[in-house]
C-alpha cells in the first residue's frame, strides 16, 4: 500500500516535471514558429500568431482579432509593421465554429476580443445577439457613401445602426486554364470562354469536349455551387426551393454520373494539388490506387493523369491560388457563370466589449484606406475591395499573373448582380443539407424523391418556425 | 498432442488481438514521419523521413505542448480536489450519524446515474452567468463533488475501518480533523489512490465540456480540444502525415506512461465496479 | 438534533448514581454524539458545490426545457411545446435509431470479445499464461482519449490516403498478378458511406473498450474461490461444465452491469461520431447520434437551448428505465 502512494507521489512528480518541461519547450517553440513565420511569405492557414514589436513604444496596444480566414492576419502584420506601438493577435476559428464560439465569448463576459468578424449569413444573428458595438458611433459614419452599397446595408442592422464593413466584395466566377482552353477551344478569350459557362448545358457541352481532349472540367461537382444561390432560401418564413436549386441539383448529378470531374472534394488535398497540374483520374467507383505514382501507371493501362479546367471561386479565390497554383502560375484566366453568384465575405467590426474600441476603430479605418486597400489588392494578387475610388482607380488594372487580364473589370461586372439581399441565417444549414441530398441522389444512394425527402425533413427539424411545402415532391 | 495444439491456436489469437490493439498507433507512428505524398501512395511500416517538416507544420498551427500544459493545469487540480474531498465526505457519510446523511447518500446515488447530457445546458447557462466562460473554473471546481467516487470511497471506507481505532483515538483526545488526516486518511489511501487514477484518466480525455466552456484558441484550449480542433487547418488537412504527428503528440506520452503504470491504473477500473 | 442532545445530556445527569463503569461508557457515548457534528462540517464542501453545479443545472436545464431559449436575453415559457416537437421530430427518431444501432453492434462485439477472453483465460484445460500482459495491451486503446483515437481512424480509414484501404488495395494488387481471378480492389470511402459509417464508428468503440470490460470480467472471474474449481475437478466435472455451472452464474451479474453501464454510457455517444463523421458528409445523417442532435441545437449556430433541453429530458427518461434495471442490480448484489 506504502509502495502505491509512493507511485502516485512520482507520478504526480513526473507530471509536474512534464509540466515544466512542456511550458519550456513551447515558448521556445513559440520562437521557432515565430522566426520561421518572419522568413516566410504571409501565409494564411497559421491559427495564431503573435508577433511582438521589438521594443513596444511607451503608448503600447495590443489588439485582439478573431477572424475566420487568414485575410485579417495579412492585414494585421501589414498593420503592426506601421504602427510599431501596437500588437495585435490574431486568431482564426473555423467558420463552422465562429458565431458560437464568439457568441460564447462575449455574451459570456470576455472582454479581451476587440475585433469581430462575420460573414453576411451569419452577421444576422450577431447583431440580434449584440456582438457588435454601434460602429457609425465610433466613427465608421465617416464612409458613408464610399463603399460599395450593398455592403454597406448587410454592415447595418434591422435598424440600421451600422456594426460592420467589409473591406472586400465577393463576386463569384471561373478560374479556368488559358493553355488548355487554346487547345481545346481554340481560345482563352474570356468573353468566348464565358459563354460556355453562361449556362449549365453550355457547361456539359464544353465538359463533354474536355473530357473527349483527355481534360477533366472541374475537380469537384461542387464547383458551380456558388452560382445556384439566385434566390433566398427563406422568404416571408417560408422554404424556398427556387428553379435553379433543382437546376444545379441536376446539374451536379450529371457532372459526377457523366463521368466530368475528377472526383475530388472541394478544399481537400487531391483538389489543392489540382490546381498546380497534372493529376490522376479518379473514377466514381475506381478500383486504381491513383496516388500511387508507379502502382499507377503498372496497374493502369487506359487510364491516363489529366488537367483540371476550372474552378469556380469568389473574388477571393486569388488567395487560393497564389497559394496553389505552383507551376501553373500565370495560365489563368477569369470568366462569369451561368448566374450571379458571390461567397463569403469579411465583415469586421467591434466587439461591444471591448475595452480598447477607439483603437480597434483606427485598425478598421486603417484597413479601408485606400492606400491599404491598394496594398491588398497587389498582394492578395487581384483579390476585389469594396471601396468605390480604389475601384474606379484600379478598373483597367491589367493582371499580368492572369494573362493581363483586366481582371477588375471582370469582377465589377460579376459584381453588380450581387445581392446580399437573397441571404439568411438559415443559408449555411439548409445549404449544407441540401448538398447531402445532392449527395445523396448523384451515388445511387436514394432516388430522387427520397432525397428531397431527406432534404425537407431535415429542414424541418432544424427550422420548426419555417413554413415547409413539400412542392417537390408533388411531380 | 491435442492440448498443445489448441494452446498454439488459442495463443495465436490472443497475439493476434493484441496486433490489432497496437497496429494503429504502429500506424500512426509510422505514417507521422511520412510526408503526405508518401502516405497518399501507399503504406509501409517502415518510417519516412519527413518527421521534422510535419512536426513543424504542426507547430506552425499551434503548440501542443501547452495544450498538454494546459490539460495538466485542469487535471492535477481537478484530481486532487476529488481525492481529498470524496474522501472527507466519504468518511464523513459513513462514520458520522447527523441528520440528512441519508438523504445525501440517495441523491448521490440517484445522480450516479443520470446522465451528464441532463446538466450540461443549466451548466453551461450557469458558467455563463457566474463569467466563467473561457476560464478553468468550471473544469475545476466541480471536481469536489463527485458522486461515483464517494459512493465507492463510503463503502470502502465502512469495509475497511474499523470503528474502535476511531474510539481509541477520541479517547486519546485527537481532535476529528486531526483523527481524519492522521488516521482515516492513510488508511484510505489505496482507495484513494485507485480513484484518482481513474479522475485523472478522465480529467486528462475529458472533450465534450471543455470544448464548451473554453472559447478563445488555441492558448486555453486542453489537448483533446486542441487535437479536435485539428481539422480546422488546411495546412494540416492537405498532409496527413502533419495530422497523423499532431494526434501522435498527443497519444505518445500515454503510452509511455500506461508502459510503467499500467498495473495500477488497471487495478482502478476494477475497483470502481466489482469490489462494493 | 439539540433536544436529541439535551435529552442525552440529562441521561447522563439521571446516570451520576450508577457505577463507574457504566457512567464511563455512557460519557463517552455521549461524547461520540456529539462528534457526529463534524459529519457537517465535512460534507459542507461537497453539498455546496454539489447543489451549485450539479442540481442547479439539472433544475435550469428542466425550466429551459419549457422556454424557448436562444442564449441570450430571456427564455419565453412555451409550456409542453419543446416537449412535443421533440417527440415528433422525425430527425430525433432517427438520431436515437442510430444511437441504438451503433451501441447494438458495439456491445456485441465489445462483451462478445471480452465474454470469449474471459472464457479463454479461465479455462482449466489450457490454463493460458500471460494475462497481466494481455490484459495490459488490451486495455491500451481504452485509456486514449476519444478525440485522439477519432482523429486517427478519420485519417486511417480516409478514402485516398487511408492506410487501411492502402494496405488492401496493394494486397489486392499482389494477389491480381498471381491469380487473376481475384479483382482489384474497389477504395471503399468507409466513412463517407452510410453503409459502413456506423459500422466503422461502433467497431473502433468495440476496440476502445471491450479490454476494460474484459478486465471487469475477468476481475470476478479471479473473485471466485479456488476452492469451488477444486472441488469440480475432485467431482470430474470437465472444463465446460465448470465454466458452465460455476463460472458463468458467478460473473453473471458483473456481465450485466457492464452491459448496462455500456448502454448508459453509449446512449451519450459524441466524441466519436462527432469528429469522425463532419456535417456535409453524406454519411453524416446515418451516425447522427442523440447526444449529436442535442448538441445541434444547443450549442451549434442554430441555437435553441430550450428546445435542446427537452431533448436532454426526454433522452433522460428513456435512459432513465434502464438506470432502474441498473439500480435494481446493485441491490441484488448487495442482498447477496
Amino acid at each position: 500500500m506504502k509502495k502505491m502512494l509512493a507511485l502516485m507521489l512520482a507520478l504526480v512528480m513526473v507530471f509536474g516535471l512534464l509540466t515544466g518541461c512542456g511550458s519550456g519547450n513551447g515558448s521556445k517553440d513559440a520562437e521557432t514558429t515565430k522566426a520561421a513565420e518572419e522568413t516566410k511569405a504571409p501565409e494564411a492557414d497559421t491559427t495564431k500568431e503573435a508577433v511582438e514589436t521589438e521594443a513596444p513604444a511607451e503608448d503600447a496596444v495590443k489588439l485582439t482579432i478573431w477572424t475566420l480566414a487568414g485575410d485579417l492576419k495579412t492585414f494585421a502584420e501589414k498593420y503592426m509593421e506601421e504602427h510599431k506601438n501596437v500588437t495585435i493577435e490574431t486568431v482564426v476559428i473555423d467558420p463552422g465554429e465562429y458565431v458560437d464560439k464568439t457568441q460564447t465569448a462575449i455574451l459570456g463576459g470576455d472582454k479581451s476580443i476587440d475585433i469581430i468578424c462575420g460573414e453576411p449569413q451569419m452577421v444576422g444573428n450577431m447583431y440580434d445577439a449584440g456582438l457588435f458595438a454601434d460602429l457609425g458611433a465610433l466613427g465608421g459614419s465617416e464612409f458613408e457613401g464610399q463603399i460599395v452599397d450593398y455592403v454597406w446595408d448587410v454592415g447595418t442592422d434591422a435598424d440600421g445602426v451600422l456594426r460592420a464593413i467589409s473591406y472586400q466584395v465577393t463576386p463569384a466566377g471561373f478560374y479556368y486554364r488559358t493553355d488548355i482552353a487554346e487547345k481545346v477551344f481554340g481560345t482563352s478569350d474570356a468573353e468566348e470562354i464565358g459563354k460556355y459557362f453562361a449556362t449549365y448545358d453550355g457547361i456539359i457541352d464544353a465538359a463533354k469536349k474536355l473530357k473527349e481532349a483527355g481534360y477533366r472540367i472541374f475537380a469537384s461537382d461542387g464547383e458551380t455551387n456558388y452560382f445556384s444561390g439566385d434566390s433566398a432560401w427563406v422568404v416571408d418564413g417560408k422554404l424556398n426551393v427556387d428553379p435553379s436549386r433543382v437546376q444545379y441539383f441536376d446539374f451536379a448529378t450529371e457532372l459526377y454520373q457523366g463521368d466530368y470531374t475528377a472526383y475530388a472534394a472541394a478544399w481537400s488535398a487531391p483538389w489543392y494539388a489540382a490546381m498546380a497540374g497534372p493529376v490522376p483520374v479518379l473514377t466514381a467507383d475506381s478500383d486504381v490506387n491513383v496516388w500511387d505514382g508507379d502502382a499507377f501507371a503498372e496497374a493502369t493501362e487506359g487510364y491516363a493523369q489529366t488537367e483540371i479546367f476550372a474552378y469556380g471561386l469568389p473574388a477571393w479565390g486569388t488567395l487560393v491560388m497564389r497559394d496553389h497554383y505552383g507551376d501553373t502560375k500565370g495560365k489563368w484566366g477569369i470568366c462569369g457563370g451561368p448566374s450571379y453568384g458571390f461567397g463569403g465575405g469579411t465583415f469586421v467590426g467591434v466587439s461591444e466589449l471591448s475595452e480598447k474600441k477607439e483603437e480597434a476603430y483606427k485598425f478598421i479605418q486603417w484597413m479601408l484606406s485606400d492606400e491599404t486597400l491598394t496594398w491588398w489588392i497587389d498582394k492578395s494578387e487581384g483579390d476585389v475591395v469594396s471601396k468605390i475610388s480604389v475601384l474606379e482607380a484600379n478598373k483597367d488594372f491589367k493582371n499580368p499573373l492572369y494573362n493581363n487580364q483586366s481582371t477588375y473589370a471582370m469582377w465589377m461586372k460579376l459584381a453588380e448582380g450581387i445581392d446580399y439581399s437573397k441571404v439568411t441565417q438559415y443559408d449555411t444549414i439548409i445549404g449544407n443539407k441540401w448538398g447531402e441530398a445532392i449527395g445523396k441522389y448523384k451515388t445511387g444512394e436514394m432516388d430522387k424523391k427520397a432525397a428531397y425527402e431527406f432534404f425537407y425533413d431535415e429542414v424541418a427539424s432544424a427550422y420548426p418556425e419555417l413554413t415547409i411545402e413539400r412542392t417537390l415532391l408533388e411531380d | 498432442m491435442g492440448k498443445k495444439v489448441g494452446r498454439f491456436f488459442l495463443y495465436l489469437f490472443l497475439i493476434f488481438l493484441a496486433v490489432i490493439c497496437v497496429i494503429p498507433f504502429a500506424m500512426m507512428i509510422v505514417n507521422a514521419t511520412r510526408s503526405g505524398a508518401q502516405i497518399m501512395s501507399g503504406f509501409t511500416l517502415i518510417p519516412g523521413t519527413s518527421a521534422k517538416e510535419n512536426w513543424d507544420l504542426v507547430f506552425d498551427y499551434f503548440n501542443l505542448f501547452i495544450g498538454m500544459r494546459n490539460s495538466l493545469i485542469v487535471a492535477i487540480p481537478a484530481t486532487i480536489l476529488t481525492a481529498y474531498f470524496s474522501a472527507i465526505t466519504a468518511y464523513a457519510l459513513a462514520i458520522y450519524k447527523f441528520h440528512g446523511r441519508n438523504i445525501i447518500f440517495y441523491v448521490i446515488v440517484i445522480f450516479m446515474m443520470i446522465p451528464g447530457q441532463l446538466s450540461l445546458i443549466g451548466f453551461y447557462n450557469l458558467c455563463f452567468k457566474l463569467g466563467m466562460i473561457n476560464t478553468y473554473w468550471p473544469l475545476i471546481i466541480p471536481a469536489i463533488a463527485s458522486p461515483g467516487t464517494v459512493f465507492f470511497l463510503r463503502q470502502y471506507v465502512l469495509s475497511i475501518l474499523s470503528p474502535s481505532l476511531l474510539e481509541a483515538a477520541r479517547i486519546d483526545g485527537a481532535s476529528e480533523v486531526r483523527i481524519f488526516h492522521r488516521i482515516v486518511l492513510p488508511i484510505m489511501a489505496p482507495g484513494i489512490a485507485t480513484m484518482s487514477i481513474g479522475a485523472f484518466i478522465g480529467n486528462w480525455n475529458s472533450y465534450l465540456v471543455p470544448l464548451l466552456i473554453l472559447t478563445s484558441p488555441p492558448e486555453k484550449f486542453t489537448l483533446p480540444v486542441m487535437i479536435a480542433s485539428l481539422n480546422s487547418s488546411q495546412d494540416i488537412a492537405a498532409n496527413q502525415g502533419a495530422k497523423y504527428m499532431a494526434v501522435a503528440i498527443s497519444i505518445v506520452p500515454i503510452i509511455i506512461a500506461f508502459c510503467f503504470f499500467s498495473r495500477y491504473i488497471i487495478s482502478s477500473i476494477t475497483a470502481g465496479s466489482v469490489k462494493e | 438534533m439539540a433536544a436529541k442532545k439535551k435529552e442525552e445530556i440529562n441521561l447522563t445527569d439521571n446516570m451520576q448514581v450508577v457505577n463507574e463503569d457504566t457512567e464511563k461508557k455512557v460519557r463517552i457515548r455521549s461524547k461520540l454524539t456529539s462528534y457526529n457534528r463534524w459529519g457537517y462540517a465535512f460534507v459542507v464542501p461537497f453539498v455546496v458545490v454539489f447543489c451549485v453545479f450539479s442540481i442547479y443545472p439539472v433544475l435550469r436545464t428542466l425550466y429551459l426545457s419549457f422556454t424557448q431559449y436562444k442564449g441570450f436575453g430571456t427564455p419565453k415559457w412555451l409550456g409542453l411545446d419543446n416537449y412535443i416537437r421533440v417527440l415528433t421530430d422525425k430527425i430525433f427518431w432517427q438520431s436515437f435509431g442510430n444511437t441504438w444501432k451503433i451501441w447494438g453492434i458495439n456491445i456485441v462485439l465489445q462483451l462478445g470479445l471480452a465474454f470469449l477472453l474471459t472464457i479463454i483465460f479461465s479455462d482449466i484445460k489450457y490454463k493460458v499464461k500471460g494475462l497481466s500482459i494481455f490484459r495490459a495491451v488490451f486495455y491500451l486503446p481504452n485509456i486514449i482519449a476519444a478525440t485522439s483515437v477519432a482523429l486517427l481512424f478519420q485519417a486511417l480509414m480516409d478514402k485516398n490516403y487511408g492506410s487501411f484501404n492502402k494496405i488492401i488495395y496493394d494486397a489486392s494488387i499482389k494477389l491480381n498478378k498471381t491469380f487473376s481471378f481475384i479483382p482489384r480492389y474497389k477504395m471503399v470511402d468507409w466513412l463517407g458511406d452510410k453503409n459502413t459509417a456506423f459500422l466503422i464508428i461502433a467497431i473502433v468503440a468495440a476496440w476502445m473498450w471491450f479490454g476494460n470490460s474484459f478486465i471487469m470480467l475477468m476481475a470476478s472471474v479471479q473473485g471466485i474461490p479456488t476452492d469451488y474449481f477444486e472441488a469440480a475437478a475432485i467431482d470430474g466435472a470437465n472444463r465446460w461444465k465448470v465454466f458452465g455451472k460455476i463460472t458463468l452464474p458467478l460473473i453473471k451479474p458483473i456481465l450485466l452491469y457492464v452491459a448496462i453501464t455500456s448502454l448508459i454510457g453509449g446512449l451519450q455517444m459524441f466524441d466519436l461520431p462527432y469528429l469522425m463523421v463532419r456535417p456535409g458528409n453524406q454519411a453524416y445523417s446515418s451516425i447522427r447520434t442523440a447526444m449529436m442532435y442535442l448538441y445541434s441545437f444547443g450549442f451549434g449556430n442554430n441555437r435553441q437551448m430550450g428546445y435542446a433541453s427537452a431533448v436532454a429530458y426526454i433522452l433522460f427518461l428513456i435512459i432513465f428505465a434502464f438506470s432502474v434495471a441498473q439500480f435494481f442490480l446493485f441491490n441484488r448484489k448487495e442482498d447477496k
